[in-house]
């Protein structure tokens, strides 16, 4: 590709992105569900669930033990920013190819690599606003301390690679869906048993070995380790399963993932499945 | 050329949607692909315009096929789907505005909205458009662009009469632009007030290609005398004489003609000769082209009700 051809393709990403954040955020019930629903988990969940976490004994009596509504801000800001990129992407974009919006899209100049360059950049700037509501209330309600120049780093790149591993997974998954109807159910069921063993709801330790190493196959576990590493103390990662916040492991099967799933994006995706 | 296609053919599972269509279609030209609902004309507008891939056949759009270098043609070529559902929450300014970022020379957003009458609609949110007003916003989007070539799908369908007309005029103010303009409709009166070329299509095929005056002359050719023989004459002695005689289930005969008074002239001598005074039910009419239209789709309306499901 030239050079003039890949800043085309980025550009006319850009234009789509902006007109793409348009639609979402102009519908009102898209913004609440994706806005408030993480929150409302937040509240609900630590209101519930006030027991503590102990650590290993080889790292007790260093740190004091944390509550796991702190554990759990980490987790369910993972999953916002997994829910966002595969779960509200793939909704809307199942619903786009079956009600022909696309179709027009489709008959214009539009290069597909731009259209998906759109579609990640609005998946960033949701992501972007939803972290900083929720590391806010966090730190307000929950007294999470804000992370050090290498946590903030950290973060910076979970996103990076969180966001676009999401987006092409989300856009992928559109091929098996059925029918529009089918789309929110088809995708509620994996986002969800992920949710399950990724360490969102329950620590990882207190999982079976097995379904630690099946959740390790997939992104939410490594977005929610990463973030772990952000938002608690350094010490717990003698929590994590591998006494450690393997956070070259979280990189690598991220990056992983946004290779595969782009390849099986690219391959699969139709931009009208109207008729 | 703009179009030129060969044995295009389509089918899905036993039905031939597309059955080997020829057709050339001349730069500048406005052409409608007339026929009645399910006679493959969207099929093949489909095709011509990358949608859909053929099962046979040579297709060349703008000296290009569109089923490989489908990205190219989308820079020259304009489309009105038949059906189209607008980006939600997004106005038609802002449509346009992106739209025409994707292309090399496009016109601006303000005169694509004056082109086809939206500027008053031009910060109304697209759900909040009326079925017309959307309808003018896809002509919008698909001219924007500068194309060289339009296709539109049924622009009108579902119109009343007078957002019909008004619909006309905006297509005449595209094609007064010189790009070719491929229209599908199943309204005579429109492919005869915008085009200048048609193809009639049914079951598939092109059935005449041609002006509309040729078709005219085509389908009007003839007059058609009929009346319904008392019983006891037997009429074989003038089956004989007229092999286009066509008898009706009812007995009725008829019989289509180039030379109506010479063959009614023989017709009131055969009655005669058999003492007949009056000759029952006599009728001379010459169906116009509307009515034999008319007769064409109700043809096809009952054999879409009649294929099983």
């Amino acid at each position: 590709m030239s050079a003039a051809v890949t800043i085309r393709t980025i550009r006319l990403g850009w234009a789509y992105m902006l007109l793409n954040m348009r639609t979402v955020f102009r519908q009102p019930a898209a913004v609440l569900f994706v806005l408030l629903f993480p929150i409302l988990f937040l509240v609900i969940f630590s209101s519930l669930l006030t027991f503590e976490i102990g650590l290993p004994p080889e790292a007790e009596g260093s740190v004091p033990a944390i509550k796991f509504s702190q554990y759990f801000v980490a987790g369910i800001t993972a999953s916002a920013i997994f829910g966002t990129s595969f779960n509200l992407l793939g909704t809307s974009l199942a619903f786009q190819q079956f009600d022909g919006t696309l179709k027009q899209l489709a008959a214009t100049p539009l290069p597909k690599a731009s259209f998906f360059i759109g579609l990640v950049g609005t998946a960033l700037a949701y992501t972007i606003m939803q972290m900083v509501i929720m590391i806010a209330l966090g730190v307000a309600a929950y007294g999470i301390e804000l992370p050090d120049a290498g946590g903030w780093l950290t973060l910076i790149w979970i996103i990076l690679l969180g966001v676009p591993a999401g987006c092409v997974l989300g856009i992928a998954i559109t091929r098996v869906m059925p029918s529009a109807n089918a789309a929110p159910a088809v995708i509620q069921l994996p986002f969800i048993i992920l949710q399950f063993i990724s360490g969102v709801f329950f620590t990882l330790a207190s999982l079976p070995t097995w379904l630690q190493w099946v959740s390790g196959l997939f992104p939410l576990r490594w977005l929610a380790q990463g973030l772990r590493s952000v938002f608690l103390p350094d010490a717990y990662k003698f929590a994590e399963p591998g006494m450690s916040w393997q956070l070259e492991v979280a990189a690598v099967v991220l990056a992983v993932w946004i290779v595969v799933g782009l390849g099986l994006a690219v391959l699969t995706f139709q931009w009208d499945r109207s008729g | 050329m703009a179009i030129s296609i060969r044995g295009v053919t389509k089918r899905y599972g036993p039905v031939t949607a597309v059955d080997g269509v020829d057709l050339e279609i001349e730069s500048g030209q406005v052409y409608a692909l007339l026929g009645p609902n399910g006679a493959g004309k969207t099929t093949l507008v489909e095709i011509l315009e990358g949608y859909r891939r053929r099962d046979a056949g040579e297709v060349s759009v703008l000296g290009m096929d569109p089923q490989r270098q489908r990205s190219e043609l989308n820079r020259r070529v304009g489309i009105v789907l038949q059906r189209s559902t607008p980006m939600e929450g997004v106005t038609p300014r802002e449509m346009l505005d992106f739209t025409a970022k994707l292309y090399d020379a496009p016109m601006s957003t303000h005169e694509a909205l004056e082109l086809v009458g939206l500027t008053d609609q031009a910060n109304q949110r697209g759900s909040k458009l009326s079925g017309g007003q959307k309808r003018r916003l896809d002509l919008a989007i698909s001219v924007i662009g500068n194309p060289d070539l339009i296709f539109l799908d049924e622009p009108t369908t579902g119109f009343d009469a007078t957002a019909r007309r008004q619909a006309w005029e905006i297509v005449r103010g595209l094609t007064a632009r010189g790009a070719t303009v491929i229209l599908t409709t199943h309204y005579l009166d429109e492919a005869e007030h915008l085009s200048q070329r048609i193809g009639l299509i049914k079951g598939g095929r092109i059935i005449y290609e041609g002006d509309i005056a040729g078709l005219r002359r085509e389908m009007e050719s003839d007059t058609r005398i009929s009346w319904q023989p008392p019983p006891g004459f037997d009429p074989s002695d003038l089956l004989d004489e007229w092999a286009a005689l066509q008898a009706g289930a009812d007995g009725r005969l008829s019989l289509p003609t180039q030379q109506p008074t010479a063959h009614l002239a023989q017709l009131i001598d055969w009655a005669r000769g058999r003492g007949m005074g009056e000759i029952p039910e006599l009728q001379v009419e010459r169906p116009d082209l509307e009515e034999m239209y008319l007769e064409l789709i109700d043809d096809s309306e009952a054999q879409e009700q009649a294929r099983p499901q």
